[in-house]
Formats: structure tokens, sequence, C-alpha cells
């Protein structure tokens, strides 16, 4: 089990190193020289000279990558282009709000999904299958835009029952004020394409020999989807659900923009309207970290509920 | 023998119609063409029937196991069992009987049970579920259960999870799961299909115990006659939906009546003698049963037959990781040594992960040996170039198992076959390539508008003959069939062996011949190569090896083959 | 003689039975029909048949939809306004905002002052030659036009009088557009990389392995953003480019798995007994057993390239400015909803839904009826 995690953590040295190189190349490369971006945004020229210095523009491209790495270790990427706040303090600070609103929505999501998918699973083939299915197919095909508009539209400006937009200090007003109708919005829009997904999963187990032995031993229809389908569906649930956490990161930027929840995906957002590089290269490289280490507890995770998998 | 009484169940005219594709309402066709037959108390019925006979069909449609998205039982059809219609029966009365009443097992053990839960869980749901156990003493009765089925150490195998069992324990499983509630009625489909023979043979003398142990009736549901005679009191043999014949055991095997039953008692090949020619299925066509073919042909080999290929040493290891540096070899085949004569036939039998069918690929290479050599006419075959090699190819073919995977569903006939003369620059023109791929059509019994089509219109049989003709486009000088038969129907396997059989004589080739079937190696070889665990264990002419088997794992191998006619049942009750 | 050779008597192929089945399916017909009418009308716009000019004022501002008859100024809430008033946009963000201010820079730096021109705003603007151009265009059409703006059209006007039905049409060609050759590319490079991991193996498959892990440890949309930080010229091809450049890596994993499992069947190995080189099993052999997968991961891709370059308009991101989409259309329309003018929002919202939906009940069937389970 340690060799197992040692080894997976060894090997996503590589990735990790890739993922640099990658953010390296279009920010220092394909990006250009800095300058041209900071004259818009500072007047005074010994502040940009201190920038380029400080990234080592004019150094050789191994010097300026080597800098660039130092900053990913030491988590030490300057301040921002356009606030001046350091970006540390930026990353610290947005990432409690994400959570308050990623967290219920995550929960509730899968949980919801879960309990429509098999509800779904049970009377499959039937035509309320066919029209579950055929509103979610409608339902994604409606741009997140809408909803969000439509539902702060209606809901908030024209009903009064949630606030427009805006953020408190206190995590209880947060999530039972500000992020109510955020997290109903994410739930309209993520529902639908989870209960598919965890249909198929479902629809792929009952196909399995293993529920007809079920229904030979005399077990009632729900006692077979409840205890045997789901247990052998959870794998695949499980993995997909803690593979996309850390998109789910990014993912909500439109809905922290809209109700200017201060969080990191509405983060990214600015700094790509600012061109706020160390941001973005920040956000990016933790980013891709955390999705590699969540890849890793979901194996640990699968695992864990399936006894076939052994980790070598 | 078992007493006769009133029928313990009784189908009559089951009628079951089947969907292939949902959107297409033309796809359906009739599975089961009123189906009657009983099955008396504490006896055992044997249904026995190729593929496509309705036969899986109708153990399904007992239990209302049928999938309802694309099988229909037509009204009139009646299963009667204790007095009440079983196709009438409501959900959840339906749902008491099974697995308490009547309880079934099935052909893929490991795909049966429950992947996430221990054995010991699934066999006591049963129990909690019909028999209000409390989990403890479900728990005890559990071991119990496992230890009648024989399963060693009962108590630390009922918290396995079923990967962590072979197929045979994973079949005792599921059979100690079926006789948990006592019941009155087991269906066995395939049961032993997916097993070794030496397994076979051990999970049929379980249930022939069980049967006779716990008073109960076994529908048992086979493609093959042979196991049928050890087993069963009663035989039903059924072909395309409908019932060819009924009778007892002995009435059946000894005195069929019927030409199809005819049929399929004579395409088997025979262990003790060889006809020069299998019978085959259109020779039963005019209505009577003709007497077995008498010419017999001889086999084995003197020693001073000119060698073709001589293999020496040959080896092949594979490697899989292992903690946090660590390589583990596992090696499927190791000091393989034989040679083959022209126009001789070289039988490797064994059962699965004996290494035949590594042998087989590595010679191809297919696989890369991991030593050895292979001699071909004094040159390795494995030292050469792949340039080289390439004109090698071409005297080396093989044809493979599944006659369903080895033809490229994409392709036409006629590509399939033309694509060989096009590499090696056979034919010259494509107008007298299509005339080469026709004469090898008709040459293989396959008429010539086979040419525009594509592999599915085909049957297994007849993909079988297309594959052989592809490797005959190169005329080759070997051709190795990895378990070329195994697929097919015994009326069908019949038919491709009497091809494989023509072909040797008419082009002098050399055939290796793979397979876990020791009657139709022992028939169609000169000398056998017995294979365990990758090692070779036995190799000697092919007689010899039947009436003087030397090694312990070919005597076990050949006691486990089924004879038709004989007994387990009689054999018990004389020990 | 054989009667048969001289009438060779061909059989309906994979994809023949498959669009068999497809035609029976009358959902998946009616999905295609609608489908074909937005490709059909995407034909007709891109020649320059219909929609041609939808950039002309024609109506007057925020002209309401015919069914709810004419509004006085007032109502509309554009008293005092005119159209040279509005003829610039009034975005949240102006995305021409950093360029604005780069070159305001230089110009006070001194840069090349005698390239550049100054418009009404002071400062260099690049475009300058084609706004007077459009200007030009537009006073002579106005001088015709001007006079009868219609107090109505069918679907409604935005702000400053554009037909909606026209701009929606304009909008579905570039989505769509984009959608589809995005996918195009990021699925040709898929397909292809996949092929070559998948059939290789060993180190080949270890290379693109890594790449693949590094383009998928990058949430997906996080990469887009990144990239589109950092090349600031906004176009179609540019967004086409951002889109299939990271979009591969879905079909690169299907298709590598595919080629993993056939690479091993019974027909391959076939092959290569009977001497067949490496390209002609990865494509001759292999390639015809998979393509479906592909197909099915274009059509999955088009309906995710079309949300997402939605998305990317939206935020200014994606097409420039004066070009109309779906996603720039839900941006104006995100402002006028506030004022009651919601005929811009559910005409684009509606065509895009009922565009995509159509697609995936399309891409469903398309995917029921190639499942090789039914072979």
């Amino acid at each position: 089990m340690t060799a197992y995690i040692l080894r997976r953590l060894w090997q996503m040295l590589p990735t990790l190193l890739g993922v640099v190189v990658l953010v390296f190349l279009l920010f220092n490369w394909v990006g250009g020289d800095p300058a041209y971006i900071l004259a818009g945004k500072m007047s005074n020229p010994e502040q940009i000279a201190n920038i380029r210095k400080q990234l080592g523009v004019d150094e050789p491209y191994w010097v300026q990558m080597w800098i660039f790495i130092k900053q990913i270790v030491t988590g030490d990427f300057g301040a921002s282009w356009s606030t001046g706040e350091t970006v540390k303090n930026v990353l610290e600070t947005r990432l409690g709000p994400s959570m308050t609103v990623l967290i219920p929505l995550t929960i509730l999501e899968t949980l919801i999904a879960i309990g429509l998918a098999l509800g779904v699973a049970y009377v499959r083939g039937s035509l309320t299958d066919r029209m579950v299915m055929i509103a979610c197919t409608v339902g994604m095909s409606i741009s997140i835009l809408v909803y969000i508009i439509v539902f702060q539209y209606w809901l908030a400006y024209k009903l009064g029952l949630f606030p427009v937009q805006g953020w408190g200090d206190s995590l209880s007003e947060n999530l039972f004020h500000y992020a109510l109708l955020p997290i109903l919005i994410a739930l309209a829009v993520g529902i639908a394409p989870n209960l598919r997904l965890f249909r198929t999963f479902f629809l792929d187990e009952i196909n399995q020999d293993y529920v007809r032995t079920g229904r030979a031993k005399g077990l009632s229809e729900p006692r077979i989807l409840w205890v045997h389908v789901l247990r052998n569906a959870s794998i695949p649930i499980v993995t997909h659900v803690m593979a996309n956490l850390p998109s789910l990161l990014i993912g909500a930027f439109l809905i922290e923009r809209f109700f200017s929840i201060p969080g990191i995906g509405r983060e990214v957002i600015l700094a790509v309207e600012r061109s706020d590089f160390p941001v973005i290269k920040a956000i990016t490289v933790y980013v891709a970290a955390a999705t590699m280490l969540f890849n890793l507890l979901a194996d640990l995770i699968y695992k864990a509920i399936d006894p076939r998998v052994q980790l070598k | 023998m078992a007493v006769e009484s009133k029928p313990l169940l009784s189908v009559h005219d089951l009628r079951v119609n089947f969907r292939l594709d949902k959107h297409d309402k033309n796809s359906g066709f009739a599975a089961v063409k009123g189906v009657s037959f009983e099955i008396p108390e504490n006896s055992t019925v044997a249904l026995v029937g190729e593929s496509g006979s309705g036969k899986s069909v109708t153990a399904l449609a007992i239990l209302g196991l049928l999938p309802p998205e694309n099988a229909t039982v037509l009204p009139g059809s009646q299963i009667l069992y204790g007095g009440r219609n079983l196709l009438e029966l409501p959900k959840s009365a339906l749902r008491s009987l099974r697995g308490k009443d009547i309880s079934m097992i099935f052909q893929e053990p490991m795909s049966s049970l429950n992947p996430v839960f221990t054995v010991g869980y699934q066999i006591a749901e049963v129990l909690r579920l019909h028999m209000d156990l409390t989990p403890r003493q479900a728990q005890t009765r559990v071991v119990e259960l496992l230890n009648e089925v024989g399963i060693p150490d009962p108590a630390a195998k009922s918290i396995a999870y079923p990967f962590q069992l072979s197929g045979g324990q994973q079949q005792r499983v599921m059979i100690a799961m079926a006789i948990a509630c006592n019941p009155r009625l087991l269906i066995a489909d395939e049961p032993t299909t997916a097993l070794d023979v030496t397994i076979q043979k051990q999970i049929l003398e379980l249930l022939a115990a069980l049967q006779d142990k716990h008073r109960m009736s076994v529908l048992f549901i086979t493609h093959d006659l042979a196991v049928v005679g050890e087993i069963a009191d009663h035989v039903v043999v059924m072909r395309d939906g409908e019932i060819r014949e009924r009778g007892t055991n002995e009435a059946v095997f000894s005195n069929p009546h019927d030409t199809y039953t005819c049929a399929l008692l004579q395409c088997r090949p025979p262990l003790d003698s060889r006809p020069r020619r299998l019978a085959v299925i259109e020779d039963f066509m005019d209505g009577n049963c003709p007497a077995p073919e008498t010419e017999v042909s001889k086999r084995g080999l003197s020693g001073s037959e000119p060698v073709i290929l001589e293999v020496r040493n040959l080896g092949k290891s594979f490697y899989t990781r292992e903690g946090l540096f660590g390589n583990r070899e596992f090696k499927a085949a190791h000091g393989v040594s034989f040679k083959l004569p022209r126009g001789k036939t070289l039988g490797v039998v064994g059962e699965s992960g004996s290494g035949k069918t590594t042998v087989g690929l590595t010679l191809m290479r297919l696989h890369e040996a991991t030593t050895g050599e292979a001699l071909f006419e004094g040159r390795d075959l494995f030292l050469m170039s792949k340039a080289e090699f390439k004109n090698y190819k071409r005297r080396i073919q093989i044809v493979f198992q599944n006659p369903y995977a080895s033809l490229n569903p994409r392709f036409t006939v006629g590509q399939i076959l033309s694509e060989p003369l096009l590499i090696h620059g056979i034919g010259g023109s494509d107008a007298k390539r299509t005339r080469l791929v026709n004469e090898l059509l008709e040459h293989v019994g396959l008429p010539q508008v086979s040419y525009h089509k594509y592999p599915h219109e085909f049957s297994g049989g007849q993909r079988q003959r297309i594959a052989i003709a592809r490797c005959l486009t190169m005329k080759p000088d070997i051709l190795i069939c990895d378990e070329s038969v195994s697929a097919l129907d015994v009326s069908v396997q019949a038919q491709v062996l009497n091809l494989l059989q023509d072909l040797q004589d008419e082009f002098s080739l050399s055939y290796i011949f793979i397979s876990h079937d020791l009657a139709v190696v022992k028939y169609m070889s000169d000398q056998v190569l017995v294979m365990n665990q990758g090692e070779v264990v036995e190799y000697a002419n092919s007689d010899e090896i039947y009436l003087r088997p030397q090694h312990p794992y070919t005597q076990r191998l050949l006691n486990a083959i089924p004879k038709a006619g004989e007994r387990i049942r009689g054999k018990i009750s004389a020990n | 003689m054989n009667p048969f050779l001289d009438t060779p008597q061909t059989s309906p192929g994979l994809w023949a039975l498959a669009w068999r089945r497809l035609r029976a399916d009358r959902m998946a017909m009616v999905a295609l029909a609608v489908v074909a009418w937005f490709l059909l009308t995407l034909l007709l716009s891109a020649a320059g048949f219909i929609a041609k000019d939808w950039d002309a004022e024609i109506g007057v501002n925020y002209a309401p939809p015919t069914f709810m008859g004419a509004q006085s100024a007032e109502e509309r809430g554009v008293q005092g306004m005119h159209a040279a008033e509005v003829a610039t946009p009034d975005n949240p963000r102006d995305p021409l905002r950093d360029i604005i201010r780069q070159l305001r820079a230089e110009r006070e730096g001194g840069a090349n002052p005698a390239l550049v021109q100054f418009d009404d705003y002071g400062i260099a603007d690049p475009l300058a030659a084609e706004i007077a151009e459009i200007r030009a265009a537009q006073g002579q059409r106005n001088t015709t036009a001007a006079i009868e703006k219609r107090a109505t059209l069918p679907l409604g006007a935005d702000k400053w009088g554009h037909d909606i039905i026209q701009k929606t049409i304009k909008g579905s060609e570039t989505s769509i557009v984009v959608g589809l050759t995005a996918a195009l590319l990021a699925t040709v490079l898929g397909t292809l990389f996949g092929a070559v991991a998948g059939y290789y193996g060993k180190w080949v498959d270890d290379c693109f392995n890594w790449f693949y892990s590094v383009f998928t440890s990058v949430p997906y949309l996080l990469l887009i953003l990144a990239v589109a930080a950092v090349l600031q010229q906004k176009g179609v091809l540019t967004i086409v480019l951002i889109l299939g450049l990271t979009g591969w890596t879905g079909v690169f994993r299907l298709i590598r798995a595919e080629y993993i499992k056939h690479k091993n069947r019974e027909y391959v190995l076939a092959a290569d007994a009977i001497g067949a080189s490496d390209l002609r099993k990865m494509f001759i052999h292999i390639f015809p057993n998979i393509s479906h997968v592909s197909l099915v991961q274009m059509s999955i891709l088009t309906v995710a390239f079309i949300k997402s370059e939605v998305i990317l308009s939206f935020l200014g991101f994606g097409v420039p400015v004066g070009m109309a989409s779906w996603g720039s259309m839900l941006n104006e329309a995100q402002n006028e909803l506030i004022l009651g003018k919601w005929w811009q929002l559910a005409a684009a919202s509606a065509a895009m839904a009922v565009l995509v939906t159509a697609f995936s009940l399309f891409t469903d069937a398309l995917r029921d009826a190639l499942d090789p389970k039914l072979k």
C-alpha cells in the first residue's frame, strides 16, 4: 500500500513537470515579453523593469524556467500585476468561498443524481424512462448562461426570493443566504448529465449475469438494485465524482462571476480579463497538482470498495 | 434408478418469441415452438441441443427469467408446478418459489456471482430470505453448505470474494447457493461448459451425488450429448426450438429413432476407433440412420518420416510488475521440444493455462519466444529478421479458435481472401486473383456468391471455412489449428474436421492441432503432446497415449472424458 | 459457367446496416432533419443568400416582436436615443480596452507616431480604416432605410434595430462552424494519437500517455482560459485552434483503448499472420472497426464545443466584436433582460437549445445504431 502510494507520487513528477513546461511555454514563450501587458497597467517604468527582472525575461529560457520552478516550490509567485495583492494571499482567501458553494453542491448533486438514476434504471425502457432521458437532453442543451441569467433575473431580481448577488463574512450567512441560489442553479445544470451518466453505469450492471442470479435466488427487484447493483455501480460513480472535483473548482466560474462570489473561478476570469499572468500561472499549476492527487485518492477509494483491485 | 411418479413440473406447448433489435419489428423469430415435456420427481432430465435450439430459453422461461424487453411467451403456453401455471403466477409468488423450490445455476460461475460481495454473504442472502435464519444461524449453515459441495476449508472460504476462487470452486459456490433451501428442482444451464474437463467430471459427480442425497430433480441443459449420458435419467433432444426426441437415457443412446439424435451421436469423433470420415448432418437428411463408417484411417509415426519443423526447448515468459521495483516472471511455456514430419499432424492437448496456445502463437512469432529455437528446413525462425521471416510467414499459417473474431467484419469475403495474395504479390492481376479466390471458395465448400458478402452473414462453421481458405491462399506447408473447432457445434465440428482431413490429404499439409478436447485431438493426430502448466508431460504416438498413458496427468485427463451412455450414478451406487 | 459471376450480388456492409437501423428510429430521423435544416441555413447564410444584411438597422431600437404590437419610444425605454449614439456597444467590459490602453501607452512613449492615425477617442485605432468603411456603408443604407425603420419585426430587434431573426441565423453560422471545425480537428488529432499510442504500445504509448496526463491534469476550461489569456488576438480561427488543440484528450483515451483491445483480436493476429504491415493493420484493418467511436465522439465534441464557444464569446474571449454568435447575443441579452427586452435572449437560447437537443438525440441514436453488440 505504502509502496503503491510512493510509486504513484513518484510517477506524478514527470506529469507535473510536463504541466510546468506547458504553462511556462504558454506564458513565457507564446505570451512574449510581459512589458507590453504591464505597460497598460502600470505607469511607473521602474515597476515594470522590476517585474521583468523578477521573471528573468532577459535571461536564457532555462534560467526563466528555473525561476518558475522555484516559484512553484516556495509558493511565492510574487504579486498580482493588477491589484498588487500577493498571489499567495489571493489563493488562500478565494478557496473558502469556492468551497462553501462546492462542497454542499457536490454532495447534493451526487446523492440526487444517484437516487434519480436508480429510479429511472428501475423503470428502464418504460415511457417514464424515455421522457426523463429526453428531458435531460433538452435540459443539457440549454446554455448554463441562460439558466443563470433567467434564474437570477426571475427568482432574485423579480421575485426577490434570493439576494441578487453578494457575499458576507460569516459562513452561515454565506451558506444559507448568498449561496442558496447559486447552488440551486448549479444543481439544475449539473444533475442532468450526472443522471444520464449514472444511469448508464446502472444499466451496465443490470445486464450482468449476477443480476440474473439474484433474480433466480428470489431477491426482490429493489433489493437487487439497492444492494447488488448499487454496490457495483458505486465504483465508477465514486471515481467519476472524485476525479471531477478539481475541475469543478474552475467550472463554477460562471456562477461565481454572476453572483459576485469571491472564489477561485471568478478569480480566474478576472485574471484572464486583466491579463494577470502570475495569478493564472499559480492557479493552473496548483489545480493540476490537485487533480493528480485527487486521481490518486480516487484510486485508493476504488480499492476500498472493489475487492478485485490489487494495487501494484 | 429413480422411482417414477407424477411429474414435479410439466411444460405444455411452450412458445417463446424473441426480438433481436428493439427498433426493428421484423427481427423477431420463434425461439421455442411449442415444447412439451415433464420432469418427474427425484430424477435428472437432460435438455440437449446445439446453439439456437431454444434449450436455454426454455430453462429461463421456467423461472420467469427471460429478458422482458425482447422475449415474449405466447399465450397458451403452460409451465405447471404444484398445480399452478408458473407463467401466470403473480411476480411476488414466483419470487418466493425462486431459490427456494426451484433454483438455478449458470454457465459462467465467475460472472454469475456478484464480484463485490463475499461468497458467504451471497449464500447467506438466500438463507435469510427464504428460511428466516438469523445472521449467525445463516453463517453456520453457509459453512455446512460449502463443506457439502466439497470446498476445502469452508470457514475461511466463506469470507473470500468470488475472484479469489478457481472456476470449479466458483461453480461449487453457485451449487451451494442453489441447494441452500433444499429445492425440489435444480435447473443447471450448461454448468460445466466453461470448465476444464477434469473439473467438469468433479462437478458432474457432485451434482449426481447431491441429487441423490436431497431427493430433488435436476433439469440439466447442455450441448454435449456425452455429458448427458453420464448424468441423465431422461433425455430431451431439441433442435431449432422443437423437440426431436424424448426418452429414457438407455433408449436414446442405444436406440435413437430420430435422425438428428443419430447424427449427434455419430458426429463426435469416437475414442475407441478412428473412422476415415466423420458422419455429418447431411448423411442423415434422407431420414435413416446409416451405420457408422467402417473404413478406418491409420495414424502414428514410424520415425523415418522427413521432418519439416523441429522445435527445441521453446520457452515463453511473461513479466508482471510487483512491489516498488520488482518484476515477477510467469512461465507460460518452457522446455517444449517436438518434431513435426511433413504431411502429418501433431496434436497439442491441455487444459486452460497449460501453455498450448502460447506455443502456437510463438511459432508464428505473434509472441516473441523467450528461449529455444524452431528449425524450419534447418533455419531458425526465431533468429530471422522481420523481412526474412515474411517469406516464411506464408508457409506457416494459423486458424484461430473464434470464427466470429478472426475475420475482419468490415471486409467482404473476397477482400479477406484476396488480401494475402495482394500482400505477397501472388496472382498478378486482379482478375486472376478473383479467379484464385473463387477456386478456393469452392475448395472449402462455399458458394461463389460468398465473394461479395460480409462475414456476419455466415454461420460459425462457414466462417471457419473462410479462415481456412485464407490460410490456403498462401499455399502453406504448416497449418496451426488453435482450438479451431472448439467453438463450433458438434455437427458443424465434424464437417470442418472432415474438410481439414481432405485438405491434408490433397496438399500434404502438416498440422499442429491444438485443442482441449482429447477426443478431437486423438482423432486428428499422429502424435500427441500433452501439456500441463507450461510443461510437456507426455509426447508419443496418439494411439499409444490413449491406450497406455504413462504420466498420471494424462491418465487423469483420459479418465475425465465423458463417455456417452455410461452413467456416473450407476458407478456411485455400485461403489 | 457460373451464373453468379456475371451478377455479383452485393451485401449491405455494416454502415448500411447501421443506417437501416437509424432510419427505423423515428426520433433519430426527426433530430437528423432538424440538424440538416440548421446546416442548410448555415450553408445559405455562409454563401450570402440569406442574412447577408443582418447588421442593417432595419427596425427601431428594441423593436418588439410583431405579435406584441408596436411600442412608443418611452415604452421601449430608448427616449432620446438615436442610432448614432448607440453605435458603440455598451459592453460591461470592452474587449478592446487593453489594446486601446496599450496603444495609448505606445503613443505616449512616442512609438511610431507617423504610422498611427487617431480617431474620435484620441487614440490610435488600428481598425480606423475599416470602421470608416463600415460607417460609410451604414450611411449609405441609412439614407435609403432610415426614413422607414419598422416599428415591429417578426421576432423583434436589438438595441440597434438589427433584425433578431437574421442576427440569430448569422450567430448560428458562427457557433456551428466553430463547433464543427474544432470538433473535426480534435477528433482527427485524438484518433491519430490514440491509434499510434494504442497500436505501438511500449515507449510510444508512454510518451503519448505522458502528453495526455499533462493535458488532463489541467481542467479543460482552465486550459482554454489560460490560452485565451495569452493569445490576445481574437478570431474564429483562434477559437477553433484553442478548442481543437485542448479537446483531443477524450477521443485519444477512447481510441487508444480501442486499439489496445483490437490489436490482440484474432482478425488482427490473422492479418499479421498473412504478412500485413503495421500501417495496413492500423488503418485498413483496425480503423474501420473503430471508426464509429471517432464519429460518435466527434458528434459529442461538436455539442460540447458549441457550448464552450458560447461561454467564451459571452465572456469576450471568443469571436471578435462585431461578429454575431450565440454567445455575444447572450451577452447583450443579459443587460436587455433588466429592461424587459427578452426577445434576443429567447431567440438565441431557443436556437441553441433546438440545435443542441437535436444533435444530442441524433448522437444517442447514432451510438445505438453503431453499437457493435448488435452486429
